[in-house]
């Protein structure tokens, strides 16, 4: 049923385009134009926390530090063989997936801690893609208490998925 | 309590820590790694320009045919409850970006979020404002309704029960939206007593993009009276 919400809503919005007599040629070319003016504004701060995600993984830095995690995040819940995916979830959404799939072949798709990697990785977002991109367009650099909230957060959505993968 | 998380220094940090420990390892690698990422970033950058054009171009009827008034109309006293003191254009982009959220079109949702953010922010401001760390605060813990990909994934690995992971994932992300939205207000309220002379640049802040909005919708009649 999902996959009829969309292309009915552009149905919808293009009869009501026409009803209001407003030119959706001219709209469309408007949104490309705009499209590349953003695409122009986001591409440094994409490139910039993609290179980081890279050096990250390159440099076993997020192999070492999900070892020293593995210990402290086991006492809350979280099964050892998910701590890589809770570390990269907030950089990279493709790297997430890639995870749970090499997860999902280590431990068998129906098991525990692949089960707690599935929920995660569709629960989170990428925090630091975001909040990179999101400030794109204005001069905001320093974001106080937002990163350390988002990140909490999510650990915090982490730690009740575990749990919830245990009962349900 | 004040923290204080700058992007430059996070982005030192880990890159030199990274590339000391690659130099370490396997000083052959760190610069193709860098290039790799780059590379990463165009491949996604490409994809995304396609997206974009397809779902600006459904902002730009959206907002000729005044939809995106609608719509903010319909999520105003949410938003208004949330989000205080901004300008009507503010509101507009920060609706976009939540109704794009909640049915799952990031397509919609990142342009929209880009432009509130945008709306929001003076000219010369560099500290994000608590409205701006709230809106960011929604977007990176969002709730999820359907986590379609990851229900793929599962079926082609020959799950027995591929969806059996939606009620967990719909309740752990309200977990960290709901816990995220709390936080922000409560850390907002903190900010407020410790530093009430920055109230004083907000004022102003408000004033100059209610002017603003006043000389936008006065060049939008001037340019229908031309019309006529």
């Amino acid at each position: 049923m999902s996959v009829y919400i969309l292309p009915v809503l552009l149905i919808v919005l293009i009869i009501i385009c026409i009803i209001k007599k407003v030119k959706v040629y001219d709209c469309f070319l408007d949104g490309t134009r705009d499209s590349l003016g953003l695409i122009k504004s986001i591409f440094p701060y994409v490139a910039a926390v993609f290179v980081c995600i890279e050096l990250f993984k390159a440099s076993g830095l997020s192999s070492t530090i999900s070892g020293w995690l593995a210990k402290p995040l086991s006492y809350l819940g979280i099964p050892s063989e998910i701590t890589e995916i809770i570390l990269l979830v907030p950089l990279s959404g493709n790297g997430t997936i890639a995870l749970l799939e090499s997860i999902i072949n280590d431990c068998g798709v129906d098991s525990y801690p692949a089960r707690c990697a599935a929920v995660i990785a569709g629960a989170t977002e990428t925090i630091f893609y975001i909040s990179a991109v999101y400030f794109s367009a204005c001069k905001v650099r320093k974001l106080r208490y937002a990163i350390p909230v988002a990140l909490f957060c999510t650990l915090l959505g982490t730690v009740v998925a575990c749990a919830l993968c245990r009962i349900m | 309590m004040k923290i204080k998380f700058d992007m430059n220094v996070a982005f030192t940090a880990l890159t030199l820590i990274s590339i000391v420990l690659l130099t370490i390892a396997s000083p052959a690698t760190a610069f193709p790694t860098m290039l790799q990422g780059v590379m990463n970033a165009i491949t996604l950058i490409v994809k995304l320009a396609a997206i974009y054009a397809v779902w600006l171009s459904v902002l730009k009827m959206m907002q000729a045919t005044e939809l995106d008034k609608k719509l903010s109309k319909l999520l105003r006293p949410l938003i208004k409850r949330l989000f205080k003191n901004e300008s009507d254009e503010a509101y507009n982009w920060i609706s976009v970006n939540l109704a794009g959220n909640m049915l799952g079109m990031g397509g919609v949702a990142t342009p929209a979020g880009i432009k509130a953010m945008h709306a929001m922010a003076s000219e010369e401001q560099t500290v994000a404002s608590a409205n701006m760390i709230l809106l960011l605060i929604i977007n990176a813990t969002s709730i999820q309704l359907i986590p379609a990909t990851v229900i793929a994934i599962r079926a082609a690995a020959g799950s027995a029960d591929a969806s059996s992971i939606f009620l967990p994932t719909l309740i752990s992300t309200s977990v960290s939206t709901l816990s995220g939205v709390i936080l922000c207000k409560v850390f907002a309220l903190t900010d407020k007593k410790q530093n009430k002379g920055d109230d004083k640049n907000r004022g102003l802040h408000i004033q100059n993009s209610m002017l603003n909005q006043r000389l936008r919708g006065f060049n939008t009649r001037s340019r229908k009276a031309r019309k006529r």
